[in-house]
């Protein structure tokens, strides 16, 4: 029976990003920055396989380090193999880093995701989650302000409706009174039972 | 609780219901994935009571299955991996105007698929797991980096790479102080890494910010309308494939039993199947055979039981997502494993319940609310990509409350990114942190148990059939990706074909 090859089956153009999936590329050709991301790896496997050594040295096979050990020398090597293979293969030259790797706007939501983490704390989750979404619709979708604003309030409601009062999770609530926004509500709508 | 509890208690028939309802929907949305809707969802539910969440989760998973293939077939776009073979005959149906005969044949084969999973869960898991019962500390650890290699070998990328991403799983996973010694591992001295790295937030991370991230490089691609006719299929065209169905079931249920592989490789190999077995399709495969779509959507949904299989017997996952489930009943408690089974019979004949009920509810609401789902589905990306990155945010730091969480999300976010772009499968690092412990206590227990002696370690693997099984298992994972291999198979085969 002949084994199955997945690659005979799938065509890329049908693969959407899910899971798995390796978004453009050819497995013969060099992606920009591909050896440059094996070398990072390479290098972070070398520093982990050293903080491995540390923990217990070659002590006993079943000391504390000899998992990490074996893992983080089983990733040197591979990685060794792959930047090896990578370096082997010749560069796509219809790609570049700019366009195909890193656009602009992936640079732009990452410093967006980074600056939503410094500034949930001090400011809460509505306020930097409503700040968040006008920005990063306004940029993808490029329509009026109007129409933005209102798409992201509408996200945020219904965010913060399933999340913070049927899946009671606690977000920082920061700059805005929360709690005694939902204990008026709840006044209101109970009656002032509660 | 056993498996009536779902159908006396409303609120969780409810919530089954619900989760089904989401997953039809969280599969059909090109972005969204079951695996990135049930790592956010875990976070959500940490403070419930187990059963609700699992019911929850349960539904999210069958719904999600089978709604990747709606997409599939409208729009060319798979919505998830275990779609990727019903859009090469599903989207020819919807170009010729058959997209409701389409959507019919897939919905009434995936609740087939879906029921033989289940049964043949509920037949086989209690065997399993007595036999599960003589393991060896030494038979878990095989399986453990079987199930790794195997995800490694089987998803797209090289094993190399997948190995890398598996040790790499693994080492994360060991962060932290060890439970035994207390000892510091791969802590670097900082004190924010001595209680470990939350695997919720790596998951998150890599399944819903690195696949939102990646997804910003389609924001402009436009989803085209497809008209919708008849939905129920008719009781001859049911019947003419029902052979097919049975014979695609049984590979979906094996490939989801074997620890590592899912619906997306279960569904292609069915299809595969299909296209050797059926002699005189209507119309040719890749061109709208109704075979093409029979054969992957019986056989991933028939996957979903089958990769319980392993999760509830070894506590071994059968995919990513029973990944990720697994985790979840860690977090509930309780320690998936022949001992659960043992303990708790209750608890894997309520899953097996909750499992019917979403079925039935896969096929309820697969058969209707069309209407409905093309406009959800139809949600511009500029609006679907933040609200997933938000959701990722809120679910990583909901868990612990810790803004430390959301760095290591964001972290493992844009690191996942470039695996992507550069060919690593993500699956396998999942397992890894998933697997980290299992491994390692494993590992110690069965080294001490031979006074550290690697030789007679080695030696117990031959005398024990099991252990030999599973170790040449995994010999021969790394054998099949040699060229030697390929030279073998290409002399063989060769030979056979001529």
């Amino acid at each position: 029976m002949p084994q199955t090859d997945t690659h005979t089956i799938i065509d890329p153009e049908h693969h959407d990003g899910t899971s798995d999936a390796t978004p453009g590329g050819e497995p013969t050709q060099r992606r920009p920055g591909e050896l440059a991301f094996g070398a990072f790896l390479l290098i972070g496997s070398l520093a982990l396989l050293w903080n491995a050594y540390g923990i217990a040295g070659f002590e006993a096979l079943s000391s504390p380090g000899a998992i990490p050990m074996a893992t983080s020398f089983v990733m040197v090597v591979t990685a060794a193999l792959v930047l090896l293979r990578t370096s082997r293969l010749p560069p796509d030259r219809t790609e570049t880093i700019s366009r195909d790797i890193l656009p602009p706007v992936v640079l732009i939501f990452a410093a967006l995701l980074i600056g939503y983490g410094v500034l949930l704390r001090p400011l809460g989750f509505l306020p930097t989650s409503l700040l968040f979404l006008v920005i990063s619709i306004k940029l993808l979708s490029r329509r009026s302000w109007a129409w933005v604003l209102m798409i992201s309030v509408v996200c945020l409601v219904v965010i913060w409706l399933i999340f913070r009062i049927v899946f009671t999770v606690l977000m920082p609530p920061g700059i805005v009174p929360e709690a005694e926004f939902i204990q008026f509500f709840r006044n209101m709508i109970g009656g002032g039972a509660s | 609780m056993d498996f009536m509890t779902i159908f006396t208690q409303p609120q969780l028939l409810l919530l089954v219901g619900l989760g089904t309802f989401a997953g039809v929907y969280v599969g059909a949305i090109p972005g969204l994935s079951v695996t990135m809707a049930v790592s956010i969802l875990i976070s959500f539910t940490f403070a419930w009571d187990v059963l609700p969440a699992l019911s929850l989760m349960i539904g999210i998973y069958m719904g999600g299955v089978y709604g990747g293939s709606r997409t599939a077939i409208l729009l060319n776009i798979p919505g998830a991996p275990s779609a990727i073979a019903t859009a090469l005959d599903g989207y020819p149906m919807a170009q010729r105007g058959e997209a409701g005969t389409a959507i019919g044949v897939t919905t009434v084969m995936s609740f087939l698929g879906g029921f033989i999973g289940i049964a043949v869960l509920a037949l086989a898991a209690p065997f399993v797991s007595d036999f599960a019962l003589s393991f060896q500390p030494r038979d878990y650890m095989l399986l453990a980096v079987l199930g790794i290699l195997l995800v490694g070998s089987l998803s797209q990328g090289s094993l190399v790479k997948g190995i890398f991403a598996g040790a790499l799983g693994i080492a994360i996973g060991a962060v932290g102080r060890d439970p035994l010694t207390f000892s510091e591992r791969f802590t670097f001295d900082l004190t924010i890494m001595q209680s470990g790295i939350s695997f919720i937030a790596v998951m998150i991370g890599m399944f819903g910010v690195s696949e939102a991230l990646a997804q910003l490089h389609h924001v402009d691609k436009e989803a085209v309308r497809q008209k919708i006719d008849r939905i129920v299929p008719s009781w001859a065209t049911v019947k003419k494939h029902l052979p097919l169905s049975l014979q695609t079931s049984t590979i979906g249920v094996v490939i989801g039993a074997l620890p590592g592989t899912g619906g997306d490789i279960a569904a292609l190999m069915a299809y595969d199947h299909a296209k050797r077995v059926t002699k005189n399709p209507e119309r040719p495969f890749g061109d709208g055979a109704i075979e093409g779509l029979v054969a992957p959507e019986t056989a991933n949904n028939a996957a979903v039981g089958g990769a319980f299989i392993p999760m509830m017997t070894l506590g071994i996952p059968g995919d990513a997502v029973t990944a990720i489930m697994i985790g979840a009943l860690f977090i509930h408690g309780l320690n998936p494993g022949p001992m659960l089974m043992v303990e708790q019979p209750n608890m894997f004949w309520f899953i097996v319940g909750a499992l019917v009920t979403a079925n039935f509810f896969m096929l309820l609401f697969g058969l209707t609310g069309i209407r409905l789902f093309t406009k959800i589905v139809e949600m511009p990306r500029s609006v679907l990509i933040p609200m997933i990155m938000l959701l990722s945010i809120v679910g990583a730091y909901a868990v612990n409350n810790s803004i430390t969480d959301v760095y290591w999300m964001l972290a493992f976010g844009l690191f996942g990114y470039f695996m992507r772009h550069y060919g690593y499968p993500l699956g396998p690092v999942i397992l890894g942190v998933i697997l980290s412990r299992l491994l390692d206590d494993n590992w110690r227990r069965a080294i001490i148990s031979e006074r550290e002696d690697l030789g007679a370690f080695f030696m117990g693997i031959f005398t024990s059939p099991l252990s030999l099984v599973l170790f040449l298992a995994v010999i021969f994972i790394f054998v099949s990706q040699t060229p030697a291999w390929a030279w073998f198979k290409g002399r063989v085969f060769g030979r056979r074909a001529a």
